[in-house]
């Protein structure tokens, strides 16, 4: 812990602090470019000298590249000092356009401030300026080479940081350019991070690009709703429309990036169908109307029936604190059924992971600083991509990466794989912890395990399973480590702690069958894209159907009552991520239609009302209470579940600019359930394994018009070897039967899955929404057939 | 002109390349044979260090010190690098070394690195030298056969590759950690300092990084001796011979290995002589285009490390190019600032955009569009280049600059006043 003084303020800071980090934390800030925290110090802008006057250190350095030491005496206003920052300001300026009036990155751009700061004003040079012609990089990012400083930050993050290769350096001299070798889409999933690294406007997210002004927007700091990491994101929203989202900063989680999911899945907020007035059986009513009707059908099915004619349904994505009220509602009721997830399957592993993970949670930061991780049936990039990105870090660092999948699991960085079939997976585990049966691929993984100093069980919820879970856990107990866990969605754990040993989805799916159940209450979440497959058949038998949604669902038209809420970037509320860590996140913005749809693109707007165009959704807390006839805040719900449920302890003092803090004590593992396929498997059947991908599977992501272009096209995954055994080559259209439904696929062929198993991506709005993820079905396969 | 002692050129003749026959003819290999049999590492090293040789690449650091620096005794893969990168401008003495006798080369490779124990030793050599790539390429397949490469070289148990590496062909790859991203393939900006190549150099191994003349004089100090070498410079600080390469207004432009200490006066117009068509000399660059310039007051200086750099500038490369009267010296320097502008690699600010501006500034001196301001603006660029750089290439490129400042502030008044350049 090195003690120096800078402009003689003494400080004293970690082994390893560079001397322009001990500046900052005295408040002292130097312009600088080329170093970013997570991307460290490498020298070349030249910006940030200090005068060292005594100590190890003599003379005008660069602050960035000297490690603090002890009885260092640093000057950051020496003359000399001023006068290179000052310069190297000029040199930075000599060929930049000054087009700040139309550029995206006025306002926020670091160039302007550090230009202001360096002390440089009027350009002397009088040349020829360099120029560029720009390359169409893809969707997401608009490029303006004429504005590069050339820092290196783009290519350090996207080469370095993120394992991207199709992006880099090109030339030499005063003409350095980045970019690509050919114009083309940027294929890194984590090509949104360059808006944000880039110091000034050479990357900018071509989503949102001329909309606004950075003064303009709104702005606040929330948590990305698009996978279970909680990943800190700041959404930026003017004019009632959500137009960008950019990476926040929780040292702990997502550390400075996101992924482009996150960063370009936010059209749903402002998708033109997303319903935005409450509706009996599909005819728009008024808010005390419905409220008053939903209220006095679920009082007389309780009265009439009882209240475990009651079932209320939440969802993953619903906030703690509206899933706190839906599930004290339960009670209110008298005992109505409560249950947190929609997905049977992932409700049942995220419980069961609440039950285990205590003292075995890893943080995203700690999986950043392993030296070795095993992933099992984990497809970070597609599942939850930040995790792709941590595991990237560990194995910079030295770290040894497996990964034991079904799946042609890819990932940014070396990794050795050990494949298995997906039913294999908790026996595979079963097989790493038993001494006596040395497998041989298996012994060199039980030696890394047990040298390795700081290992870590990586797991995915929907291939794991419940069983997976408990056998992953009692792996990471035989090697005396923890575990890291995804799960379906950005609440899901906070859904199953609730849930406790509560009914699962398929359990209420039984109920309402027999008709036990009369009334459902789904609080934001789309039963019949989500549900059990039986789910449709159930909701025949109902008496009543309440919806309470943001995003367009299939049964805002048919549910007997329709009321509208807000999205996460329309309130705050806390949600708990994968890990158990509680994430709060404010209000960015109140609802509406955005100007730009109500006013058909005219500014300013030319009609006049007393109340906001489609500002009737509201937050989903506000609406139970209303329900319940209660009045609430969220600060009220918040104090009282930490004080009914010691496991939230602390919910009421997060800070939505803090890491978050886990909650403290697990849940409890679903009731026993018979998880066999409901019929023998048919002779010649393959399993049919459907999961998550990077776009088109998560539900929110998937309404963002920014990522239409990505979309990926339907298709069937097989091994060359199970193909050609069944004479099936690349590019047939192959039919699929299931006993859930019949449909063909284009057949792509991939060497570098499990043999005997087919593999399919779960694409909303097609049929293979419907199948659970990660679940094997078995299935047959034919040849030919119509479109899927 | 003297009877100069010739070392490394001893077996130099117009148009011809001397291999393993002729080489051995006149001693070749006989420092080899002496070290691994006779000697240990160790005292190779301290024999090195006794010698007085210093970096014949241009920085002049003691070889000796630097090789205490590696880690020879370390287990594990290190390496051994000989920079062949020869781009800068007015330079091209190991060129004619390996046109005339590669085995000087590829002996001090093999010597060296057997003092310093390394079994791996790459020679980088500039992408124009393809003649002499296949020179090395030869000479290491005849070393290889006669048994002083390979396995198990002269019975000692050791052994050793040499690899010939060729450049993609820029100046910065002749900076050494540039060069050792150059040879891993990856984008050859420099690396920071420390750690230094000794400790993380090559793949991330100990690597030393020697000049090709530096490394061919090795032998010859194993065979003669420290003391002999030492006594072959004509200045008491100096030690061994140095390959000068003659350019500019001079009567003869040739490559001439010269004792170390030599007075200019006697390189201009002795060995080079004198200034063509009976011209004055003005000025010129004393070891290639990143030493500050020496005028007719410099001409009794004696050509080393330590004297030159006492007069303000330094020894580099021994590349000495001579301007006589009639030369613009605006221009010379704006010559010589555009090939270091061109060749900057872009990595850091004030030499990527630095050096355009002063070629910028110095253009419109030069043109006659300059003002008084813009002197004062070079002043400006000279000092927060000098010593702000990343690596040492903007360093050099204020040689020429500084020389510019100092020596011939009234050339480039001249120039602003009359509003033109007044040699032309």
């Amino acid at each position: 812990m090195p003690t120096l003084t800078i402009d003689n303020q003494t400080v004293t800071v970690p082994d390893g602090t560079n001397v322009l980090e001990a500046a900052q934390q005295l408040g002292i800030v130097i312009p600088h470019f080329c170093y970013h925290e997570a991307l460290g110090a490498v020298g070349s802008c030249r910006l940030c000298a200090m005068k060292f006057e005594q100590g190890p250190v003599k003379g005008i350095e660069m602050a960035c590249m000297v490690q603090a030491q002890d009885g260092m005496v640093v000057s950051t206003v020496d003359a000399e000092a001023q006068e290179l920052r000052a310069a190297v300001i000029e040199w930075l300026m000599l060929n930049h356009p000054h087009d700040c009036p139309v550029c995206d990155e006025g306002g926020e751009c670091q160039l302007q401030d550090m230009t202001i700061a360096g002390g440089h004003g009027i350009r002397r040079y009088r040349g020829k300026k360099r120029t560029w012609i720009n390359q169409d990089l893809g969707p997401f990012i608009e490029q303006e080479m004429n504005r590069c400083i050339q820092c290196y930050r783009c290519v350090r993050t996207y080469r370095d940081y993120c394992g991207g290769d199709d992006f880099g350096v090109m030339g030499s001299r005063n003409r350095v350019f980045f970019g690509r070798f050919k114009e083309g889409k940027l294929e890194s999933p984590f090509s949104g991070n360059l808006a944000d690294v880039c110091p000034t406007g050479v990357f900018t997210d071509k989503t949102c690009r001329f909309r606004s002004r950075s003064w303009d927007l709104q702005e606040a700091a929330s948590i990305c709703p698009h996978c279970s990491l909680g990943c800190s994101v700041i959404p930026g929203a003017r004019y009632r429309e959500l137009q960008r989202v950019r990476s926040g900063i929780n040292r702990q989680t997502n550390g400075f990036f996101i992924c482009d999911r996150g960063r370009f899945g936010y059209g749903h907020v402002n998708h033109p169908e997303r319903p935005r007035t409450p509706k009996l059986q599909g005819a728009d009513a008024a808010w005390p109307e419905a409220l008053q009707l939903a209220r006095r059908r679920l009082t007389d099915i309780a009265a009439k029936v009882g209240p475990e004619a009651i079932a209320l349904l939440g969802s993953p994505r619903a906030s703690l604190e509206s899933l706190a009220l839906l599930h004290d509602w339960a009670k209110q009721l008298g005992g109505a059924r409560f249950c947190g997830d929609p997905q049977p399957g992932r409700d049942r592993a995220a419980r069961q992971l609440t039950a285990l993970l205590g003292s075995r949670a890893r943080s995203l930061e700690d999986v950043r600083r392993s030296d070795c991780l095993l992933l099992v049936g984990s497809d970070p990039l597609n599942e939850a991509p930040l995790l792709g990105l941590a595991v990237r870090q560990a194995a910079r660092r030295g770290a040894r990466v497996i990964v034991i999948d079904p799946r042609p699991v890819e990932l940014p960085c070396n990794f050795q794989r050990l494949s298995t079939g997906p039913e294999e997976l908790p026996q595979r585990l079963e097989h790493l912890v038993s001494t006596t049966e040395p497998t041989d691929d298996l012994s060199t993984l039980r030696t890394l395990l047990h040298q390795a100093e700081r290992p870590i069980l990586c797991g995915g919820g929907d291939l794991l399973g419940e069983v997976g879970i408990r056998q992953l856990a009692a792996a990471a107990d035989h090697f005396g480590t923890g575990l890291f866990v995804t799960l379906g969605g950005p609440n899901s754990y906070g859904a199953a702690l609730l849930s406790g040993d509560g009914p699962d989805a398929d359990q209420l799916c039984e109920e309402m069958l027999a008709g036990k159940i009369r009334a459902l209450v789904c609080l934001e979440n789309d039963p019949l894209a989500d549900g059990p497959q039986r789910m449709a058949r159930a909701l025949g038998k109902l008496e009543f159907l309440l919806i309470l949604d943001h995003a367009p669902n299939r049964l805002s038209r048919q549910a007997d009552v329709f009321l509208p809420t807000t999205t996460v970037a329309e309130g705050s509320g806390t949600l708990v991520n994968n890990e158990g860590r509680m994430l709060s996140f404010s209000t960015v913005f109140n609802p509406g239609i955005p100007l730009g749809i109500s006013s058909e693109g005219g500014h300013p707007p030319r009609s006049f009302s007393p109340t906001t165009a489609g500002g009737e959704p509201r937050p989903a807390w506000a609406v139970l209470a209303q329900l319940r006839g209660e009045n609430q805040s969220p600060e009220m719900i918040r104090r009282k579940l930490e004080g009914r449920d010691s496991r939230f302890a602390g919910l009421s003092l997060l800070d939505p600019d803090g890491e978050g803090q886990r909650v403290r004590g697990g849940g409890h593992p679903a009731g026993s359930h018979d998880q066999s396929f409901p019929h023998p498997a048919p002779e010649g059947s393959l399993p049919l394994l459907v999961v998550e991908q990077l776009f088109g599977s998560e539900q929110l992501a998937s309404l963002s018009p920014a990522l239409d272009a990505v979309q990926p096209d339907p298709q069937v995954l097989l091994h060359p070897e199970t193909a050609a055994a069944r004479g099936l080559k690349e590019g047939d259209t192959i039919a699929l039967h299931t006993e859930l439904e019949t449909f063909s696929l284009q057949l792509k062929l991939n060497a570098a899955m499990t043999p005997g198993l087919l593999l399919a991506t779960r694409l909303r709005d097609t049929p293979l929404e419907l199948f659970a993820p990660g679940s094997p079905t078995p299935c047959l396969v034919g040849k030919g057939g119509g479109d899927a | 002109m003297n009877d100069y002692p010739q070392i490394l050129f001893k077996n130099r003749r117009p148009g011809e390349t001397v291999f393993l026959d002729g080489f051995r003819q006149t001693g070749g290999y006989q420092g080899l044979e002496k070290a691994i049999r006779a000697m240990t590492p160790l005292e190779v090293r301290e024999t090195v260090k006794r010698s007085g040789l210093r970096g014949r690449g241009g920085a002049g650091f003691s070889t000796g010190l630097k090789w205490s620096f590696f880690p020879a005794d370390q287990p594990g893969d290190k390496y051994l690098v000989c920079n062949c990168d020869e781009m800068e401008p007015g330079t091209y003495k190991d060129r004619q070394l390996l046109m005339a006798d590669p085995h000087q080369l590829i002996e001090g490779v093999i010597l060296s690195a057997w003092a310093l124990q390394v079994s791996e030793a790459y020679i980088f050599i500039r992408y124009a030298y393809e003649q002499e790539a296949r020179n090395l390429e030869r000479a290491i397949a005849e070393a290889k056969d006669a048994g002083y490469l390979g396995t198990d070289i002269l019975d000692s148990g050791w052994s050793l590759r040499i690899h010939v590496h060729r450049s993609a062909g820029r100046y910065i790859l002749g900076e050494e950690t540039a060069q050792l991203n150059g040879i891993e393939g990856v984008r050859p900006n420099p690396r920071s300092k420390p750690p230094f190549p000794a400790v993380k150099g090559l793949w991330g191994r100990p690597t030393t990084v020697n000049n090709v003349e530096t490394l061919a004089d090795v032998p010859h100090i194993i065979t003669g001796g420290a003391e002999w070498f030492k006594n072959l410079a004509r200045n008491g600080d100096g030690a061994g011979t140095k390959l000068f390469g003659l350019s500019g207004h001079m009567e003869r432009t040739e490559c001439f290995e010269l004792p170390v200490g030599i007075p200019l006066r006697e390189v201009i117009f002795d060995v080079g002589g004198g200034i063509r068509g009976g011209r004055e000399f003005k000025a010129c660059l004393p070891g290639g285009a990143s030493t500050p310039y020496l005028t007719r007051e410099h001409l009794d200086v004696a050509m080393d490390f330590d004297t030159l750099e006492a007069v303000g500038s330094r020894f580099g490369t021994a590349g000495v190019t001579a301007f006589d009267n009639d030369t613009c010296m605006v221009a010379v320097t704006l010559n010589l600032i555009r090939f270091f502008a061109r060749e900057s690699c872009g990595w850091c600010t004030p030499c990527r955009d630095g050096l355009s501006f002063i070629q910028w500034l110095l253009e419109e001196i030069e043109a006659g569009r300059g003002n008084m301001e813009q002197i004062e603006m070079l002043k400006h660029q000279r000092r927060n280049i000098t010593g702000r750089s990343f690596c040492a290439l903007a360093e050099g490129a204020m040689g020429p600059l500084d020389g510019l400042l100092r020596l011939f502030e009234d050339e480039l008044e001249d120039h602003v006043r009359k509003g033109r350049c007044p040699f032309q």
